[in-house]
């Protein structure tokens, strides 16, 4: 019981890695507006 | 339903119109004391009594409506188009109170497009010590305009911007200066043929070099077949009328402003004799970097040790509390030593970033941006290209976008390519984790061999950018050379709210940027260093069991042996394995391998990566620093990162093209693909090549 619900959590949170990567880097990344600066891109930007 | 009115702060670089707009709005975008802070329009909404809302639009500065770089054209196409939503219905004009006189061309020329029009003047803390006074009644008179003396600093004359918001219906729209005394039978003719049209704003669609994409064009289509005159007449005419405008501006300033220079004590004119002296600002300069890196490295050592232990700890803590299973290896081996290999960095990024916004607000950017002019221009870029390079240190994406106010495609193509080459504070982090590992620690005159080591490689940045820089522009044939005027905006003590916040916001977005990317790359790896394919991997126990049958190993060893099988041939340690010919030469095994392919994503990334491979399969509490310098060689023998390995990957770090986000901003900026693709490919080969050599010579 308790493997399965370690399993299970384990490789949701894998899972949910890798589609954030994925729709981070690998698919088309889908239009910004032009406001602000480059956006979400992990630099803090201003 | 509540009103919105459209207000647009427009005026000359760094008289403080964003800091205006935060005053305004409440938000927190970033002021600097150096020109061109802010590239692009940002919005923002200020609440007004009654239920009225102002909706502000801070723009990037500029000297005059002629248009000569992308920024610029922002605001003129924001004015000129008056069918655009964010047309404003008050323009506020933000002038500085010490450059009044060329601030008030830009007002003259906004003024004559017969915009409602507010004129801040801002700074005005300044006024007793450099023994200015206004003559605010008869400004208002002569310039038809309402006037707000201000100081956002002192955080005075704010309420009074309010309220001309509210009034900005009571504002007259009267010209400044009759257009058609530039030339009258010119604009005799421009009157006929188009009655129904403002005159100066014909004026300046005709005179614009530029294309103004969003502007109506249909309506001024038919203007260009009027187009009777020359260029050069043309520009001869714009010159006639920047004359004039000045001509109305001395003459309305000649009452309106005393300037008594005796009250003015001027320590500005001879602080910057030193500080941009040819030999001495250099050396000033050398001597504030060196400070600067051995306080970075002084001051984290100990909130850096702290953080790598406690995560340590953490780790072991849920290993021991949490019930076994693959959820609990993931928390104590994916994302705590994951997260700890962000973490572990705050204390640095928080200090560079602490120095990096005092340079900033205090006005001594501005005089490292003529320094560094003086050097460019040996190398053929303009100082426009400087401030893009010096905002690289912090990160590479806003200093691209920076290049917007560079006229010259050429030139601002070559600053693009060469930018990402400058240290980033995204390299640091790795930076600090090898030199603490491979550099002494001793000391020379006071300065760390390890600080002069970091110094040295943000020299070694900036340095192959402006080489670069070079070649490329040998290679293009750059011809026109950007005009650059640099501001020596004054020295200002810096304020210590803009600091704590530059510091915060740049750090949260460090944290929480590339945290989240780290934390789902930690995840991953994991998954693919806890799990393989095959045999190898699934009978680990027993191929090693059987192995080492004879040889009498403690369970200790025996569990290490097994854990170290599992690890080799886990879907990573395969990944890895098939890499490693390519990287051994530089020095590296595949586990820095893995690190060095995952830092393509961000190279932050890096020590994470390499935290959550140590500890997988790991049963003892140790800190990352302590797991790196335990790697051994898994051929020669001796510590894996030894001198000519460290020295190796710094090198490789400084000059490969590891960012997938900035890749994406050049291919935005420069609009094709094939801009970044060279970039990846030309530096990551070099970084390659030079890491080689590095590692073989020293080796
Ligand atoms: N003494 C004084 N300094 C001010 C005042 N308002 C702004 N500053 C400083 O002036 C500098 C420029 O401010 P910003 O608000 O970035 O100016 P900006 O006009 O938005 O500049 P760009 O976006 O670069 O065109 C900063 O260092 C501010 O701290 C003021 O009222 N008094
Ligand atoms: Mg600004």
């Amino acid at each position: 019981m308790n493997t399965i619900i370690q399993n299970t959590l384990a490789f949701s949170a894998v899972g949910l890695a890798v589609l954030f990567l994925a729709k981070k880097y690998v698919l088309p990344t889908k239009k910004k507006s032009n406001k602000a600066c480059g956006g979400d891109d992990g630099c803090g930007c201003h | 339903m509540s009103k919105q009115i459209n207000v647009a702060l427009i005026g000359n670089p760094n008289t403080g119109k964003t800091s205006v707009f935060n005053a305004l709005t409440g938000l927190n975008q970033k002021v600097g004391n150096y020109p061109g802070i802010t590239v692009e329009k940002k919005e923002g909404i200020c609440k007004l009594p009654r239920g009225v809302k102002a909706h502000i639009i801070d723009l990037p500065g500029t000297y005059s409506l002629n248009a000569s770089s992308l920024d610029e054209n922002v605001v003129i196409e924001l004015l000129l188009n008056k069918n655009g939503k964010d047309y404003p219905d008050v323009a506020i004009v933000v002038s500085d109170v010490e450059n009044l006189k060329r601030n008030l061309l830009l007002f003259t020329q906004i003024k004559d497009l017969e915009i409602p029009t507010i004129l801040v003047i801002n700074m005005s803390d300044r006024m007793a010590y450099k023994g200015i006074s206004l003559d605010i009644a008869h400004l208002e008179r002569e310039l038809k305009t309402k006037i707000a003396l201000v100081s956002t600093r002192k955080n005075k004359g704010i309420e009074q911007i309010r309220e001309l918001i509210i009034k900005h219906k009571e504002l007259s729209v009267e010209p400044c200066l009759n257009s058609s005394t530039i030339d009258e039978s010119y604009f005799d003719n421009l009157k006929k043929a188009f009655p129904n049209q403002l005159l100066y704003k014909l004026w300046l669609v005709i005179t614009q070099d530029v294309n103004f994409g969003k502007t109506d064009r249909k309506n001024y289509e038919a203007v260009e077949d009027f187009k009777t005159k020359s260029k050069t007449d043309l520009k001869r005419l714009q010159q006639k009328e920047t004359i004039k405008r000045y001509q109305f501006i001395n003459e309305t300033l000649k009452k309106g402003q005393t300037i008594d220079l005796k009250s003015a004590k001027d320590l500005r004119i001879k602080l910057d004799r030193i500080l941009t002296h040819k030999v001495w600002g250099y050396l000033i300069f050398g001597l504030i970097l060196l400070l600067m890196f051995q306080a970075i490295y002084d001051w984290s050592s100990v909130p850096m040790d702290f953080i790598d232990s406690s995560f340590a700890s953490l780790s072991e803590w849920v290993k021991e509390t949490l019930p076994e299973g693959a959820f609990t290896n993931l928390l104590a081996e994916g994302i705590i030593s994951g997260l700890g290999g962000i973490v572990i960095f705050i204390p640095q990024i928080a200090f560079l970033f602490l120095f990096i916004s005092i340079l900033e607000e205090s006005g001594y950017m501005s005089r490292v941006v003529f320094l560094m002019d003086r050097i460019m221009r040996r190398f053929g870029l303009s100082g426009k290209s400087v401030v893009p390079l010096i905002s690289g240190t912090a990160c590479a994406i806003p200093a691209i976008m920076a290049t917007r106010n560079i006229e010259s495609w050429k030139e601002r193509l070559i600053t693009i390519l060469v930018t990402p080459f400058t240290t980033c504070s995204a390299r640091l982090p790795v930076y600090l984790i090898i030199i603490a590992l491979v550099i002494p620690e001793g000391r020379i005159l006071g300065l760390s061999y390890q600080a002069l080591t970091l110094m040295l490689l943000y020299l070694i940045g900036f340095g192959t950018a402006v080489g670069s820089a070079w070649i490329l522009n040998k290679i293009m044939g750059l011809k026109s050379k950007s005009f650059f005027v640099v501001e020596m905006p004054n020295y200002k003590l810096p304020l210590f709210k803009n600091v704590v916040l530059t510091v915060l916001e740049k750090t949260k977005a460090f944290v929480f940027g590339a945290g989240k990317i780290i934390l789902a790359i930690s995840i991953v790896l994991w998954f693919l260093a806890s799990y393989g394919p095959g045999d190898n991997f699934n009978n680990a126990e027993s191929i090693i069991t059987e192995k080492y049958a004879s040889e009498n190993l403690t369970k200790e060893e025996l569990h290490q042996k097994i854990e170290s099988q599992k690890l080799e041939h886990s879907y990573i340690g395969i990944a890895g394995h098939a890499i490693e010919p390519a990287i051994r030469p530089l020095g590296y095994d595949w586990k820095i391998g893995i690190a060095i392919v995952s830092s393509f994503a961000a190279r932050e990334v890096f020590v994470g990566t390499l935290a959550t491979i140590y500890s997988v399969g790991s049963d003892e509490e140790e800190t990352i620093k302590n797991r790196m310098a335990g790697e051994v060689n898994p051929i020669l023998g001796g510590p894996l990162f030894n001198f000519a390995s460290g020295i190796s990957l710094l090198l490789f770090y400084a000059f490969a093209m590891q960012c997938m986000s900035t890749l994406a901003i050049v291919k935005r900026e420069t609009n094709s693909w094939k801009w970044p693709i060279y970039q990846l490919v030309i530096m990551s080969t070099f970084a390659y090549i030079v890491a080689l050599v590095a590692y073989q010579v020293l080796i």
